[in-house]
């Protein structure tokens, strides 16, 4: 089943307590390049199931497979197939900026060549060329996001797990990043994005995966999602609408 | 709101809830022992130094080494939080009340460590100098230097342009300096009418820049410096949550850690090298350093330069364990594909490396002590560099602390 797949989850029940699960039995996959929006409304366990797959959580019921590999089979594999871009900025407050960056190159061990011209080039991308010798520290929120959003395309893995990236960004870095993250797809990486700017993303994503109180209440293309929504000619925030409606 | 209340409560927790917990471990441990018996040591060494002054000592230099940075260095626990700027800020015309009693503990305790010192000092200070001052006199004016300085401290906080603080500062430690000094080195009246125009010179300045009400921001960055030392000097004894300490900006040590390999086996070597140059650590490893190599240069003559040489890499030991738990909780560290293991042998290979280098420089100048101490000497850097190999063994065995490597 994961031969083709770069995320595979299957059968996934976790949270923080045995007793009380946040997660029900999730089964989504990502292909590569694909990407896919997962969308819920706050409390969904969007972040829940991100955690798990990072390994930061560690599923009750279930599998996860990033290459084919569960985290406990080769942890380093694992981790060297997946970047991740959190929510709020979570920086070095001692390193700058070309510092967050040649960390992560080394960690993922991208070559120098490589991440030299990577470095530059996210730089110019999202106009952070004349910052990248500061300090986090001496970073606006937005530039923050830039640079956790960097660091992760400086490494490139094969799947990148990115949560709600366009918070506090600016209208021009949304629109290098959405630019950038399709070069990306097309390249062949996979991306799983969580974000509640539903009109931008529908245009972007090949698929969603809709979870509501930690389950998924529908997957699939715009049109799946529409058949499933009951919903012909409207938009994907209408549909989501739909489909969470009365199910509390 | 008792604003008041509110401080006093903030306090409470910080030392009952997360000082207090660890104080038993700290006694338990085995730095504890040794820095008591260290302690004792000094006090042997000393009264033998009291009681058989050599001659020439030179010490007003050390009066004034000493007491510049006791009167000097001035700081004010606020317990301040972040959050703070948006549920206190509409107090912030009544935050007197609060600060008060930050004030109050800032000074006495100071002034209390002070005087200990003072005390201390002063059999050697009485038997050394030729024409020494007055004791009630002179503890009454470092007292009111001490008072001064933290006055300024404070007002410093409140200025609303980072480079008059800076300045501000600077001028803090001149006018210290040459009060201390004047104090020493001149009639106690002539002087007395120094210090109290430097003072009031000072005292007048110091209205010049304009200030904020409240310096919010700076409050809270200070506070979060002043815990995280706290915890750090905690850290010295038992594993202790990693709390954010100050960060200094160094911009000349950015090379730092540029050459370590790359791999991802150095990865996070390369991360400590960098958190290293811009910590606290750094400051008091080389201010350690500076101090230590200075009191074994004046020592190098005989057994008691060796002794202080062992006694600075012991510290410069101490010091570096920090490293250890350098970023313990760090969310990239798990995310990240650092290969298992690395983590804990980069530390240990790093803070081994630094102390090794810290031992070298330190002992340089018990090499002045001359041909006939040549055996002696080498003897002394090989306890040294023994000294850093145990530190190295003990790091070693310690167990991983649960977030460590998987």
């Amino acid at each position: 089943m994961s031969g083709n797949t770069v995320l595979d989850i299957q059968g996934l029940s976790g949270g923080y307590s045995l007793n009380r699960p946040v997660l029900h039995d999730i089964s989504f996959q990502v292909k590569p390049g694909e990407m896919v929006g997962l969308i819920g409304l706050n409390g969904a366990g969007k972040s829940t199931t991100m955690k798990h797959i990072l390994g930061l959580m560690n599923p009750q019921k279930g599998d996860i497979r990033v290459q084919g590999k569960k985290r406990e089979e080769d942890s380093e594999t694992y981790h060297g197939s997946l970047a991740f871009v959190p929510e709020s900025p979570l920086l070095y407050e001692e390193m700058t900026v070309r510092e967050h960056l040649e960390f992560t190159a080394r960690a993922y061990g991208v070559g120098r060549g490589d991440y030299e011209e990577r470095a530059d080039r996210l730089a110019r991308i999202f106009r952070m060329q004349d910052k990248v010798d500061s300090l986090s520290t001496h970073l606006s929120k937005g530039m923050r996001q830039k640079v956790m959003i960097m660091c992760a395309f400086v490494a490139r893995p094969s799947l990148y797990i990115i949560d709600e990236p366009f918070l506090g960004l600016d209208p021009l870095g949304i629109r290098s990043l959405l630019d950038f993250m399709v070069e990306l797809k097309e390249g062949g990486s996979s991306i799983l994005l969580s974000s509640h700017i539903l009109s931008t993303i529908e245009n972007y994503c090949d698929r969603f995966i809709v979870l509501h109180q930690g389950s998924v209440i529908a997957q699939g293309t715009l049109q799946d999602i529409a058949a499933q929504a009951g919903t012909t000619g409207a938009g994907l925030e209408d549909m989501f609408y739909t489909l969470v409606q009365g199910r509390d | 709101m008792d604003l008041s209340q509110l401080r006093s409560e903030r306090r409470g927790r910080f030392w009952g809830k997360e000082v207090l917990p660890y104080l038993g471990y700290v006694i338990q441990s085995g730095v504890a022992v040794l820095l008591l018996f260290l302690l004792i040591a000094f006090s042997a060494w000393y009264t033998s130094l009291v009681q058989h002054i050599p001659t020439g000592l030179p010490i007003r230099w050390i009066m004034l080494i000493l007491f510049v940075p006791l009167t000097v260095n001035s700081g004010f626990r606020t317990y301040l939080q972040p959050a703070d700027t948006v549920f206190l800020l509409p107090q912030e015309s009544k935050m007197n009340s609060y600060f008060n009693a930050s004030w109050i503990s800032g000074v006495v305790y100071k002034l209390l460590g002070l005087a200990l010192v003072f005390l201390i000092s002063w059999p050697l200070y009485v038997r050394s100098d030729g024409d020494p001052k007055s004791f009630w006199p002179f503890l009454i004016i470092l007292i009111a230097l001490k008072v001064l300085a933290s006055y300024g401290c404070w007002k410093e906080l409140r200025m609303v342009s980072r480079r008059a603080t800076m300045a501000y500062r600077l001028l803090r430690y001149v006018i210290l300096a040459l009060a201390v000094a004047a104090w020493l080195w001149q009639p106690e009246g002539r002087s007395l009418i120094f210090i109290v125009l430097l003072a009031a010179t000072y005292i007048v300045a110091l209205r010049v820049p304009a200030k904020h009400l409240v310096a919010w921001d700076r409050l809270i960055a200070q506070e979060k410096t002043q815990s995280g030392r706290v915890l750090m000097m905690l850290g010295w004894f038992v594993n202790v949550p990693g709390r954010q300490q100050r960060i200094y900006a160094r911009k000349w040590l950015s090379w730092a850690g540029n050459r370590i390999p790359w791999k991802p086996e150095a990865a996070y070597r390369y991360l400590l090298m960098k958190s290293f140059v811009r910590s606290d650590i750094l400051g008091i490893v080389l201010r350690a350093g500076i101090l230590g190599a200075l009191l074994v240069w004046w020592t190098r003559s005989g057994m008691m330069g060796s002794g202080i040489y062992l006694f600075f890499v012991f510290l410069a030991g101490v010091q570096m364990s920090s490293l250890l738990r350098y970023h313990s909780e760090s969310f990239w560290l798990h995310v990240y594909p650092i290969p298992p293991g690395s983590r804990r042998t980069n530390a240990i290979g790093l803070a081994f490396q630094i102390q090794l280098l810290f031992a070298v420089l330190t002992w340089l100048p018990l090499l002045g002590a001359g041909s006939d101490r040549l055996g002696a000497v080498f003897l002394t850097l090989a306890t040294g560099v023994i000294v850093c190999l145990l530190f190295r063994f003990f790091a070693g065995r310690k167990k991983p602390s649960d977030d460590d490597d998987e």
